[in-house]
């Protein structure tokens, strides 16, 4: 009986190499395929029969997976592990989407288990129902976000947001490529039976009879569709009737049917084709509501008393949070802000020590809801489908510049080259001075934005941790990470016996303030270059413009200022090169113009090329960076560029890929997530054995770490292929 | 004519033998309220333990598997730290069973595994290494997770997932029905376990082959 399992493997592997052979005859243009969304295992489209839609019709769309050799994707009931591919639209009102049309599953075993699924490429079609209301002149916009398990022995997780933005017009337009591969896939839908099947039971296993079934039909298999009928490992014997045939199912461990009427598939093997028919399955009442348990006497057991100690397990999250934000403070880009910020106490210790923990408490207060606002933007975009990350703000070239101008203007103002008025308590002016309450509320505000590029190492986890929680304990862990960040200038301006140690304010007050301006132009020199890598030549001119024309408006407010009123002829001129300068910069900095300049010793990553290398047996270590992202760059610095790091990469014959997050790029938000992160860096060592499972080294490099983990991954390697 | 019937019958008799124990083999699961299938293991520490040795009191068996998603769904989340506990302190016998053999995801050594609970936070009772698979097919575990009750008279109380939410997602964990929970409670009160076998969700428990 074994044999009716393995010629069912190989007969669905017949129609699958039938359907593939169909799919790759028409390669013209596909006008109406969505992105590909991509792994090492799987490469996944929205395909659609239509160009343009018209009112009242059936469009026929397809999620296509093209799943990499030993991989396999799942039917709806996906046997004795993994889970079914989901498919979730948003349609625009009145359009409605059709459940998926499996195809006929294969039988895939495992020793001792059996999966329902599908290898090689499999087309998943989706009927959707374009409403007479349907105006031509209108655009059909959808979105299907998609999620599967995708599993050789290990099983990954995938999803991907496939969005068409179709036409609606009088007349349909066919993409004749498209509909051809959609046709064909449909044509290999298992077909009504034309006979109803009836489940009874016999004994402990059940008879499923299938009256209509030809009389030359071979290796015969029936697929349910509800998961907890049969032992999906089981053989099937089949006895043949006067009318048709019956198949001997054992129960499955969890047997349980809901419903009188269930649904399923037949495959079987007739003249040499293969055949799929749909069943209608009637269900003996006797079975309806039967439950596995078939105990007379259910145990009833006594349960001995409880023993104390408990404990509690968010909390290790929160306190890495916590340590996190407390070390961000030291990192190169905040520092300077909160220097500044103690200074502030220093010059208000002498007023009023009340003033001073107010101004702390406005920095908390600015610190939280900034770090909230950024992590509730990421969790809430994370759930709407989007990839950004921690550090998202950073891939917007504009933001980048915004953020230099600011760094230039502070720089500028410490070295008292300018003073802006109270009145325009904006970024600048309440960094030192005593009298800005929202300027206390913005340095908190502030000092988070220009700290999210130091992810420092304690947070990499954390972050993780939290984007993948329920959005409440996330926002909790992000809570602890902006207390961290905050405690630092909050206890000193609580704390009198810390203040006391800071020295008397005078000369060297001026002279440190002074001293400041430079990291703080150092810090814009390093955000404009990150505008170059962005955007290119043009990005560093855009930002170099946005400077001057910020200068000059500061300028303008200056020669204004003392008069008691705004003078109208300043007042404009600084609104027009504001207005002309954003123009300039939102029209010049432009995402990816930077990208071919980027291109250095190591290769560009993507998923299909870390899969051929492990395919061919090459060790592969793959670089998650950004140039926004300092720790990123000092690991580069500290141990990736090494040249005993080069030598060793060079002996083991590993190749080092680069995967560049400077820009948005959904690709690898998804392989970042896969691996537990919400942003960069990472860094993986994958063995070179094809689909192995990476090593995740941690967040900061040292030379030493990273040759051993080199040897690790081409090792491993070796050690695996012994054991074949 | 006498021969040849005589080797059809003797092709027929293998054949119905093979069919009698086909069934067996794939058949691995215990029935609920049947004894629960004995077995010997050694834990993370190398001590032999078996299933006999926590006679009288209430054993959950958790099969897993550290890498594969769903567990790492219950793990990353804590809430299967969190379950074990809550467990503990109901003095119930919590035994984590890792099946894989060597060279496959999730195989560890008793150090790994020792190190998985201190840095998972996790407290099982003790960490049962299987890496030829016998207690996985005493049981007919299918998945990672898979869960088994056995109560103080040594009788299969449940079998089958750790909750009704099937999928690895993270998000599924909002709302989900703990099957563990259930059945404790309903044992604890005294009651039978209403949903005493489910279908367990999750990874392909990696077997060694039958050797």
């Amino acid at each position: 009986m074994r044999e009716v399992r393995i010629g069912m493997g190989r007969a669905a592997g017949g129609i699958g190499l039938a359907l593939l052979a169909m799919m790759l005859a028409p390669a013209a243009a596909l006008a109406a395929e969505s992105a590909a969304v991509t792994s090492p295992r799987v490469s996944a489209t929205l395909l659609s029969s239509r160009d343009a839609v018209a009112p009242g019709e059936r469009v026929q769309l397809a999620l296509v997976q093209k799943i990499a050799p030993g991989w396999h994707t799942y039917w709806q009931n996906p046997g004795d592990s993994g889970e079914a591919t989901r498919i979730e639209w948003e349609l625009p009102d009145g359009y409605r989407a059709g459940p998926i049309a499996w195809p006929a599953p294969k039988a895939l075993p495992v020793e001792p288990l059996v999966n329902y699924g599908f290898e090689g490429t499999v087309l998943l079609p989706v009927e959707i129902a374009v409403p007479e209301t349907a105006k031509p002149g209108e655009r059909l916009s959808l979105k299907a976000k998609a999620t599967w398990l995708v599993c050789e022995k290990i099983c990954i997780p995938e999803e991907g947001v496939f969005a068409l933005d179709l036409p609606v017009a009088a007349q349909p337009l066919a993409d004749a490529a498209a509909e051809a591969r959609i046709s064909a896939a449909r044509a290999f839908l298992p077909q009504e039976a034309g006979f109803r099947a009836s489940l009874s039971a016999a004994g402990e296993a059940l008879t499923l009879a299938l009256p209509g079934l030809p009389a030359d039909a071979g290796k015969v298999h029936f697929f349910p569709v509800p998961d907890t009928l049969i032992d999906h490992a089981a053989p099937q014997p089949m006895t043949r009737r006067s009318e048709g045939a019956t198949l001997q199912l054992a129960r499955s461990s969890a047997f349980k049917i809901a419903d009188s009427e269930i649904a399923g598939v037949v495959t079987f093997d007739q003249n040499g084709t293969q055949r799929a028919l749909a069943l209608s399955v009637a269900v003996d009442p006797a079975l309806v509501g039967a439950s596995a348990s078939v105990s007379a006497s259910p145990a009833v057991p006594r349960l001995p008393a409880p023993i104390e100690g408990a404990d509690l397990t968010l909390w290790s999250a929160l306190a890495f949070a916590f340590l996190g934000g407390l070390i961000l403070n030291l990192m190169p880009c905040v520092l300077p802000v909160l220097f500044i910020k103690a200074l502030g106490f220093a010059q208000l210790a002498q007023a009023s020590r009340l003033e001073a923990r107010e101004q702390g408490l406005l920095f908390l207060a600015g610190v939280v809801a900034t770090f909230l606002l950024l992590a509730g933007l990421v969790i809430g975009l994370g759930a709407l489908g989007s990839s950004v990350g921690w550090g998202f703000q950073l891939q917007s070239p504009p933001l980048v510049i915004a953020l230099a101008v600011v760094m230039t203007l502070i720089g500028f103002n410490l070295l008292g080259a300018f003073e802006i008025g109270t009145s325009a308590a904006g970024i600048g002016s309440g960094l030192a001075s005593r009298g800005g309450r929202l300027g206390a509320f913005m340095t908190g505000a502030l000092a988070v934005v220009v700290a999210t590029p130091c992810t420092a190492p304690f947070m990499g986890a954390a972050i993780g941790f939290a984007v993948t929680q329920p959005p409440a304990l996330g926002l909790s862990v992000f809570a602890a990470l902006a207390l961290g960040f905050a405690t630092p200038v909050v206890a000193l301006s609580f704390s009198p016996g810390l203040l006391a140690l800071l020295p008397r304010p005078g000369r060297w007050m001026l002279v440190m303030k002074q001293a400041f301006a430079f990291p703080m132009f150092a810090t814009a020199i390093w955000l404009i270059w990150v505008a170059s890598v962005q955007a290119g030549p043009s990005g560093v001119l855009a930002a170099l413009v946005a400077v001057l024309a910020a200068g000059f408006v500061v300028w303008l407010l200056g020669i204004s200022r003392g008069t008691g009123r705004l003078r109208p002829v300043p007042t404009l001129l600084a609104v027009l090169a504001m207005l002309g300068a954003g123009w300039f910069v939102a029209q010049s900095a432009v995402p990816g113009a930077g990208n071919e300049a980027r291109a250095q010793d190591a290769q560009a990553w993507t998923p299909q090329r870390v899969a051929a290398l492990q395919a061919k047996g090459t060790p592969v270590f793959v670089n998650f960076t950004a140039a926004w992202c300092i720790t990123c760059l000092a690991n580069e610095r500290v141990a990736l560029s090494r040249q005993e790091v080069k030598d060793a990469f060079a002996k083991l014959g590993i190749v080092y890929l680069k995967a560049d997050w400077t820009n948005r790029d959904a690709m690898i938000a998804q392989a970042l997530a896969e691996h537990g992160r919400a942003g960069v860096p990472l860094y993986l060592f994958y063995p070179g054995r094809s689909a192995a499972q990476a090593e995740i080294l941690p967040q900061l490099l040292t030379p030493d770490s990273l040759i051993a983990a080199a040897e690790r991954a081409a090792g491993r390697e070796a050690k695996t292929a012994a054991f074949r | 004519m006498t021969a040849s019937l005589t080797r059809q019958s003797f092709i027929a008799g293998l054949a119905l033998s093979a069919l009698a124990a086909l069934p067996a083999v794939a058949q691995g699961a215990p029935k609920i309220g049947t004894p629960a299938p004995a077995f010997q293991a050694v834990d993370a520490d190398g001590k032999p333990r078996s299933l006999a040795e926590f006679k009288g009191r209430t054993v959950i068996l958790e099969w897993t598997n550290h890498d594969c998603p769903y567990v790492r769904k219950h793990y990353g989340s804590s809430t299967m730290q969190t379950l074990q506990k809550d467990m503990a302190r109901e003095g119930i016998v919590w035994l984590s069973v890792i099946s894989s053999p060597v060279g496959e995801q999730g195989h560890v050594d008793g150090a790994k595994a020792k190190e998985l609970t201190a840095s998972r936070d996790a407290a099982p009772t003790a960490v049962l290494l299987d890496p030829d698979s016998k207690v996985a097919r005493a049981y007919g575990a299918t998945t990672t997770p898979h869960m088994y009750i056995v109560d103080g008279q040594g009788r299969l109380a449940y079998m089958g997932a750790i909750d009704d939410k099937p999928s690895a997602g993270a998000a599924s964990l909002a709302g989900a029905k703990s099957y563990i929970r259930q059945a404790v409670a309903e044992m604890k009160a005294g009651k039978p376990v209403s949903e005493a076998s489910t279908r367990a969700y999750g990874c392909a428990v990696k077997y060694a082959p039958l050797s």
